[in-house]
């Protein structure tokens, strides 16, 4: 376990000068002890505002591509053409970087992207500005929706690598002691699915959550991510406001131990092994 | 009936982004509201020889590759230990590994880079390389830990038993075993390297280029044409290492 | 350098560094970085006490110039000693203060330019002359109207600044914070006006100068900006901009300034930087980099400079620094 530790070592050492340079001890704007960094930073509305936006989309995309993985390893959990040829190539925009998605999604949904352009070619819209705000928006929708794509094949073969090692003990019971295909599903299946995948999809919203190009391209301005808030905290003409960086810094990564914390006592509830 | 529209899905989910990026790697003139763009030009595609997009992408193969070798030799022996450990040590040692993965890379970075300059290794290939291992080696140590999990330990204790070093266990049994795993694990290695933007833009200080910085600064700068090129060269290499590796295996379902 | 210009980008890869190659030996390798970024940097690396820096000669201006100054972030004074800096018109306000301060060596100009409203002649013939004809523009195309976080962005607001309260004059003289003050809110008094007119109903900005092109050239909003007011022409080269782009000063003027090159205190080869300087700032460079189908970056040499029409000079750096904070803390919230 020591051994683990030395893995973790430097996000150790990067939260301890991280906690020097919010001090105003080390870094950007080191000119001796001050709190004047934190409470600055704690107490501004636009950094919780970035990390609720952060975790709420998170959220909400990870759930999205968790329920479409989940549907497609179900479905196609058999051995016929039709499975393995959907199990393959659920699988083949899995290694695709997170810039690449992100520029995509930027390309496609844009009010002046591929499905405006589409939109307006069947006359759906008459210019750019019909089209709805999907970038860019404070909802981040479509932000949401590029993550969560991004998200499917990791999970989909997750989902599928857990149905065929958990799943057929347990439904053979099942059906043996009389239950209907329906209730297969849902009381049995879905369940064990469950559990096995929520490891897989709390370390997806955790990622996301820290994603920072695809905050870049198609994330508001305002409520502004958690990422690009540090990012931009970090570049600021204002060399007194630099230091603020290193706050929003240890905050990030003291999110990020929590939500494995997390992760790790929801795995040790429902693992099986 | 829906499963036929969801394999149509699945497949032009597959595929579309591909010639989607193609079709954008060669489009001029290509503003709203056309479908087609007005022309197209191989400029941008000549233009991956003659300039820096071709270095760039050999030093994002050399990163990657060395990360590759580094975090694999560094999380096989944590992952091992790993496995055999139980109970509530196991859940700590698990989280602990994890916790490189999950911090936000810009947080990671920006956390990093006094201790990088102190060090000399800011704006280096060597301080990127060391930068990105970081991830890598806890993705991959929680990686080998799932693997060692299903394998029996008994093997390892009887050849110790027997009288082997622990090193002749090494290297007789317990490396040829997981011999395909260790290819996974580096071709996941490769990719979180691979794929890597902000980690690079902070401890590279600008000066160590990547692929994904060129494409990042190609989109920022609003030139399609280019981001959409190195996209491409970003995305088909690992897509078809992905193909290669499927094909050797047993399908395992 | 900054390289979000493919344009100046070819200018420095394909025209500066074979040259420099040639005649003097030197491999310039220029690589991406801007103002804050670089600042950060060397700050981190002299507190950290990395021996050799990583960079020989930084592109910069204005605020750059005030934080690495205040910071002790740079070698010289040595632009003096440059052979070409005899040519250059030291005598032109423009050229010879940076943001008002005085270069004292420290820094080597490199080139000047005005910032301009970009529009579409298809779309716009009859641009806003002055900012006030901008505002009922504005109320006349709602949602047709933005501008950038960045510098560009920057730059249109003290343009505005400077219009609404009195002109340049009133600013210049170092830094007030009570003039700034009542000017800031006039300013912000004029933007919260025309906000919901604005793209997006003002609710989000684009990230940078490209997202705004980009919208600019998709129809999503008819002005795009730019501090150079001839890089139009290198833009609709390379399809930035569709071909009926032109660019325009307002009556009531628009800031001009000059951007600068210098050495960091930790530069490994300050001598190699030097001769680059020197090289960059020689009759044949400024030309080269003066023609508009290649950069279109007005000269610092004397005689040649082309007036400005409606030109501003920059003021003090803090007012640029005070507004962006001013900005993000109380319009983008």
């Amino acid at each position: 376990m020591r051994v683990a530790v030395w893995i973790a070592a430097p996000v150790l050492i990067g939260a301890l000068y991280a906690l020097l340079g919010a001090l105003g001890l080390v870094g950007l704007d080191a000119h001796g002890f001050t709190t004047e960094h934190v409470t600055h930073v704690l107490g501004a509305g636009s950094t919780w505002r970035g990390i609720g936006w952060s975790l709420a989309t998170a959220t909400v995309a990870t759930a999205a591509a968790t329920v479409v993985s989940a549907a497609l390893a179900i479905t196609f959990r058999g051995t016929r053409i039709g499975d393995r040829v959907a199990r393959a190539l659920a699988a083949v925009p899995l290694p695709m970087p997170h810039l690449v998605a992100a520029t995509l999604g930027l390309l496609v949904l844009a009010q002046s992207g591929l499905v405006a352009r589409v939109l307006y070619a069947v006359g759906i819209i008459h210019a750019a500005a019909g089209m709805p705000a999907l970038v860019l928006d404070r909802f981040g929708i479509g932000y949401m929706a590029t993550m969560a794509w991004k998200e499917v094949p990791f999970l989909s073969v997750v989902a599928m690598s857990v149905i065929a090692t958990r799943g057929p003990r347990l439904e053979e019971v099942a059906r043996t002691l009389g239950a209907t295909p329906g209730a297969v599903l849902w009381r049995v299946t879905v369940p064990v699915l469950w559990r096995g995948l929520a490891p897989a999809a709390i370390a997806v919203a955790i990622i996301i959550a820290g994603s920072f190009e695809g905050a870049y391209l198609l994330a508001p301005s305002s409520p502004l991510a958690l990422p690009l808030l540090t990012y931009e905290r970090y570049r600021t003409i204002d060399a007194a406001r630099r230091a603020d960086a290193y706050v929003l810094v240890l905050l990030g990564l003291t999110l990020a131990a929590l939500a494995v914390a997390i992760l790790e006592w929801v795995r040790a509830r429902w693992d099986v092994d | 009936m829906g499963r036929r529209l969801a394999i149509i899905a699945l497949a032009f989910s597959a595929v579309a982004p591909l010639l989607l990026l193609g079709l954008w790697s060669v489009g001029d003139q290509w503003f709203f509201p056309a479908l087609l763009p007005g022309r197209l030009t191989l400029e941008s595609w000549r233009h991956v020889i003659s300039s820096r997009l071709a270095i760039e992408a050999t030093v994002s193969g050399v990163v990657a590759l060395a990360t590759a070798a580094i975090a694999c030799a560094l999380a096989l022996p944590v992952g091992r230990a790993m496995a055999r450990l139980g109970g509530w040590r196991r859940r700590v040692a698990a989280a602990v590994a994890f916790l490189p993965v999950a911090a936000p890379p810009i947080a990671l970075g920006l956390g990093l880079q006094y201790a990088f300059a102190s060090l000399d290794l800011t704006g280096t290939i060597g301080g990127v390389i060391l930068a990105h291992v970081v991830p890598a080696t806890g993705f991959l140590a929680i990686y080998f830990a799932g693997v060692f999990t299903a394998l029996d330990p008994r093997i390892e204790d009887e050849a110790r038993s027997l009288g082997a070093t622990p090193l002749q266990v090494w290297r007789h049994i317990t490396i040829p075993i997981v011999k395909r795993q260790i290819g996974d694990a580096l071709a996941l290695g490769f990719l979180v390297s691979w794929a890597q933007v902000p980690l690079t833009l902070v401890i590279g200080g600008g000066v160590v280029r990547t692929l994904p910085l060129a494409v990042y600064d190609y989109v920022r700068a609003g030139e399609t044409r280019y981001a959409a090129t190195g996209a491409l060269l970003l995305t088909i290499p690992p897509m078809l290492a992905l193909l290669a590796a499927r094909r050797e295996r047993v399908a395992p379902l | 350098m900054w390289r979000g210009d493919p344009s100046i980008n070819r200018y420095v890869d394909d025209w500066v560094a074979p040259r420099l190659r040639q005649r003097f030996g030197i491999t310039l390798n220029a690589v991406p970085g801007q103002g804050a970024e670089l600042v950060n940097t060397l700050v981190v690396e002299r507190d950290a006490n990395r021996r050799f820096g990583t960079v020989d000669l930084v592109w910069i201006n204005g605020e750059t110039f005030f934080n690495l100054r205040h910071e002790g972030l740079l070698y010289g004074p040595w632009a003096g000693r440059l052979p070409t800096a005899a040519e250059v018109d030291s005598a032109s306000p423009i050229v010879s203060r940076d943001f008002e301060q005085i270069p004292q060596g420290y820094e080597s100009p490199w080139g000047t330019v005005q910032f301009a409203l970009v529009y579409d002649t298809a779309r716009t013939p009859h641009p806003p002359e002055t900012y006030e004809a901008l505002r009922l523009w504005i109320h006349a195309h709602p949602g047709r109207f933005t501008y950038d976080q960045q510098f560009t962005g920057l730059t249109f607001l003290k343009c505005l600044m400077y219009a609404l309260n009195g002109g340049v004059g009133r600013f210049q003289g170092g830094f007030d914070s009570v003039r700034y003050t009542e000017a800031r809110d006039r300013t912000f008094a004029w933007l919260k006006e025309v906000t919901p007119d604005l793209w997006r109903h003002g609710v989000t900005y684009p990230q940078d100068i490209a997202q705004l092109d980009r919208l600019f050239a998709n129809g999503e909003v008819d002005f795009a900006m730019s501090n150079n007011q001839n890089d139009v022409v290198t833009k609709m080269r390379s399809g930035v901009f569709p071909p009926s782009s032109r660019s325009y000063v307002p009556r009531d003027g628009t800031i001009a300034n000059t951007h600068y090159v210098a050495i960091p205190f930790n530069a490994p080869n300050p001598a190699g930087a030097m001769v680059v300087a020197n090289f960059l700032l020689s009759p044949e460079a400024q030309a080269e980099k003066a023609r508009p189908e290649v950069w279109g970056d007005g000269t610092v040499l004397k005689g040649d400079t082309v007036a400005h029409r409606f030109a501003v000079p920059e003021v003090a750096p803090e007012y640029s620094i005070r507004l962006q904070d001013d900005w993000r803390a109380r319009i983008r919230r």
